[in-house]
């Protein structure tokens, strides 16, 4: 699989998205099913490192968005 | 004069237990007068800020602390907790305060030399108030604002040679018990076996690669200090599979009432002389103890290797020297469908450097795991929900009567096709031949 | 107090920067008896409340002094034990899985002085900093969970009530008269954080009341969808509401499906759950994770409700020396609570315990409740 490819998807698939802005790992996965999920894992998470995504914990999980997007940061003020 | 008025927290000064409220008063002594004049990065009066946020949960009956989950250092997914306090303009020295998780030494040894570089960087970017240590084991940072984070991480990392802990849907950071540093029980070496999976692993701790948290734990022997069998999605616990060692003269020893029973641990009360045959041989769950004469026999096929006898008369009786360890997995508190104990998958392994064979086993775990766990979804569940079988498949490991407690009570058996001799597909008009519609 | 950088640039974060590296080597932190004779420990032995000898096959010893802790520490608190550790211990030191602070010597003199530096030392309120203790059959340190002070879902605190049940209990601290080691646990919710499930006793903070709903702010504080995500029994749908003429997207919480685990509230800030006269405390009992004798087992709830009582929790206290003392009294030499509790049947636990059983105590939840029901006409009346 082409990493930049995916990099592509993700970004779409997330910007497509309506209402909801962080995901589970799992719904990364379900945007490439025929590959394994750590290859899509260790892509996302390089996603984070090149600050095109970022991470949201519950502290016990851990959701994925696209870095900025969401309710979250007003919610927090961190923005 | 106090910042806040804490008459209800007050009250916790007294009694003999130490008093955490009487050791944060002292942090705020100490900041005020900063004899060190160190350049504190948030303001001094944040552990008054503390008791005073405490204070007022006192009084509500009620947490006055939200959750964030933004906050974290860049890249990392787990490691610190995102806190707000709900009253900011009452509390405003901890209006964001971030919990930070550092990951522990195996063994929980320390030298003062580490500890005070610890303090001082506490002292110099945070509220200077610690957990010595959390549940999972890390070192607690308690509360500092959002813009230290990364300069903690920077100085952890740069200067002190340390890095974060886990939180999150990663590996949580890893705990062992003493182990053979100073337990005559240990059957491996925890220390080393917690520690080389803890940086083989640097990346599924720091970055979620899991439906849900995944804890490792390790214990040197059956007694379970660490509790790993009740708290770890994989426990480690060491155990043998020869002869228990006896010294015939320290049971003589016992017996004559020589050598206090169990190390001692019953001296606050007269339980009367020791009985071997009530308090060693009669409690052996499998029976498997008698004596001849003056000598205590073991029929060591039948041990269960409990503890209890060698608990009792830790000078008399030894662990055998085909050490290794049992792989249990599963274990997790009761959310959602209730607890579950680790289950026994793998009954004996070596633990020798490198540990390959049972890095061999997590990976396979993982990789089922990642597959068909769902969100939030423990391993223990999903073996629950897969069946105990689908994860022997999954590990290539050989089903035997050591996997259960007891075998199945109804016959349920959903047999799989190819296990059915002809297999399923039948020519109906064959079968009508012989029995009419 | 000007900002003093670290050397880290926020515009470059990645610059220099280090990751990866794990926690520090175990080996660097060993006492020197404990590196040398690490693997080769013979024996040990409590030689009296909180002092342990370990026995090498070199013939080194190693004697332990265990003291309690808050886990709750102040820096000040912590650079007292460095202090001391570097007077008598070489500067080496360690803390226990549960809360206590080990400080070793090498021979025997040296534990006399070093035991009365730790008694001789009071906080200004006149509790001790370094009580000694923690071993054998006794009652250890109680393990917890973080509570009102610093976690957004307990429905009790966790210090608080540890100082109050750690003062009542502060005899068997210090003391070995229980027929077996007697463990005392505290999560803060029942998330449990601190796995408190297979505890001799355990004390579990609990939520009574279902999230409120803040109806005008929940659209635009949270994602909707997370929210519903968050709930383990599905509890939560999406809902529609009119407020001043404003039609707002909202949630539904279905209260009879709650089971107050303030996960919503994780995921939602607008969904706060915590209150004063439902919150408290639930008292679980029998639990126990070593393997001796017979096999782990999973706490019981034996008090389905006691109200938080800061700042010393009296009800929980009371009930708790309640059964401390009953199990003391009934229980035979090595048996743990729960085995006690098994052995003369739960009928008579609750009576020797002298705890109400109500319907409460009763599992009703999903599978596992068939098997605590009783299938068999033994009974005790």
């Amino acid at each position: 699989m082409d990493e930049n490819e995916a990099r592509k998807t993700i970004v779409a698939t997330l910007e497509g998205k309506k209402g909801k802005s962080k995901f589970y790992l799992k719904d990364f996965y379900a945007m490439f099913p025929e590959e394994k999920p750590r290859t899509i894992k260790n892509i996302v998470n390089k996603m984070v490192g090149e600050g095109t995504l970022e991470y949201w914990s519950s502290g016990s999980t851990t959701l994925i968005g696209l870095k900025g997007v969401g309710k979250q940061a007003g919610a927090e003020h961190e923005d | 004069m106090a910042k806040h008025e804490t008459p209800m927290l007050d009250q916790l000064e007294s009694g003999p237990w130490p008093s955490f409220v009487s050791d944060i008063k002292q942090e705020i002594a100490h900041r005020k007068a900063n004899p060190n004049n160190v350049e504190l990065q948030i303001p001094a009066d944040v552990p008054e800020d503390i008791l005073g946020v405490l204070e007022l949960s006192f009084k509500h009956g009620r947490t006055h602390w939200k959750h964030g989950g933004i906050v974290g250092v860049f890249g990392y997914g787990g490691g610190v907790i995102g806190r707000y306090c709900d009253q900011p303009e009452m509390f405003p020295g901890v209006a964001h305060f971030h919990t930070i998780r550092v990951n522990q030494p195996a063994g929980k040894f320390y030298t003062t030399e580490y500890l005070r570089k610890l303090c001082d960087l506490w002292e110099f970017r945070g509220s200077g108030i610690t957990n010595m240590h959390g549940s999972t084991g890390d070192i607690i940072f308690l509360g500092t604002h959002t813009k230290q984070l990364e300069e903690i991480f920077f100085e952890l990392t740069h200067n002190l040679n340390q890095d974060l802990g886990g939180s999150g849907s990663n590996l949580r950071t890893p705990a062992d018990c003493i182990g053979m540093a100073r337990c005559e029980y240990a059957c491996y070496d925890t220390q080393d076996l917690c520690h080389t999976l803890t940086n083989e692993y640097q990346d599924e701790l720091h970055r979620p690669a899991f439906p849900y948290k995944f804890k490792f734990k390790f214990d040197g022997c059956p007694n379970c200090c660490v509790a790993s069998i009740a708290r770890s999605d994989m426990s480690f616990v060491g155990t043998w599979r020869d002869d228990i060692k006896i010294d015939q003269e320290a049971v003589k020893a016992y017996i004559g009432g020589e050598i206090a029973p169990n190390g001692g641990a019953h001296a606050g009360r007269d339980w009367g002389p020791f009985d071997i045959q009530k308090e060693v041989i009669g409690l052996c769950p499998t029976g498997c103890m008698w004596m001849e004469g003056d000598k205590l026999m073991i029929d060591n096929r039948e041990c269960t290797r409990c503890m209890h006898c060698i608990n009792v008369m830790p000078r008399a009786l030894r662990i055998g020297d085909d050490r290794g360890l049992s792989i249990l997995v599963g274990a997790k508190a009761p959310i959602l469908d209730g607890a579950q104990m680790g289950s026994l998958l793998v009954p004996f392994i070596k633990a020798e450097a490198p540990y390959d064979e049972i890095k061999e086993v997590i990976e396979k775990v993982w990789d089922w795991w990642m597959e068909e766990g769902k969100n939030r979804e423990r391993l223990g569940e999903l073996i629950k929900r897969q069946g105990f079988q689908r994860l022997l498949e999954m590990t290539e490991i050989e089903p035997m009567p050591q996997h259960v407690q007891e075998p199945r009570s109804n016959p349920y058996i959903f047999w799989k096709e190819e296990e059915v001799e002809g297999g399923w597909e039948r020519d109906v008009n064959e079968f009508r031949k012989y029995h009419l519609r | 107090m000007a900002f003093v950088s670290s050397g880290y640039d926020p515009n470059e974060p990645m610059k220099n920067r280090i990751t990866d590296i794990g926690p520090r080597h175990y080996e660097e932190f060993y006492p020197p008896v404990i590196a040398k004779n690490k693997g080769k420990w013979l024996y040990h032995e409590i030689l009296e409340p909180g002092v342990l000898v370990h026995v090498a096959e070199s013939g080194d010893e190693v004697y332990t002094v265990r003291v309690g802790g808050a886990r709750l520490m102040s820096v000040t608190h912590i650079r007292e034990i460095c202090e001391i550790a570097e007077k008598h211990c070489g500067g080496y030191v360690r803390w226990t899985t549960r809360n206590n602070i080990e400080f070793m010597v090498d021979s025997k003199d040296k534990v006399a002085p070093l035991k009365k530096d730790l008694e001789s030392r009071k906080f200004d309120g006149g509790s001790f900093k370094f009580p000694v203790g923690g071993t054998g059959a006794g009652i250890t340190n109680i393990v917890h969970t973080q509570g009102w002070i610093h976690c957004h879902t307990p429905a009790t605190d966790a210090s608080g009530p540890v100082k109050a049940c750690m003062d009542e209990l502060f005899a068997d601290f210090q003391s070995m008269r229980m027929p077996a080691q007697l463990r005392v646990s505290l999560a803060c919710c029942l998330n449990m954080c601190g796995a408190v499930h297979c505890s001799d006793i355990a004390i579990l903070g609990y939520h009574r009341k279902p999230p409120m709903l803040d109806h005008e702010y929940l659209d635009k504080m949270c994602e909707i969808p997370l929210a519903i995500a968050a709930c383990p029994t599905a509890a939560i749908k999406p809902a529609k509401i009119e407020i001043n003429g404003q039609k707002l997207n909202t949630v539904a919480i279905n209260n009879s499906r709650c089971m107050f685990c303030g996960n919503c509230y994780t995921m939602c800030p607008a969904l706060p759950l915590s209150d004063k006269e439902g919150d408290g405390i639930v008292i679980m009992a029998g639990g126990k994770v070593s393997n001796r004798i017979s096999a782990p087992k999973f706490s019981k709830v034996v008090v389905a409700f006691l109200p938080n009582e800061p700042p010393r929790w009296p009800s929980t206290t009371d009930t708790i020396k309640k059964i401390v003392e009953a199990y003391a009294s009934g229980a035979k030499k090595y048996e743990r609570l729960g085995e006690w509790a098994e052995r003369i049947g739960w009928e008579r636990f609750f009576e020797r315990c002298d705890l109400p059983f109500t319907h409460h105590l009763i599992d009703d939840f999903r599978d596992p409740a068939y098997f605590t029901w009783r299938q068999t006409t033994q009974f005790k009346f």
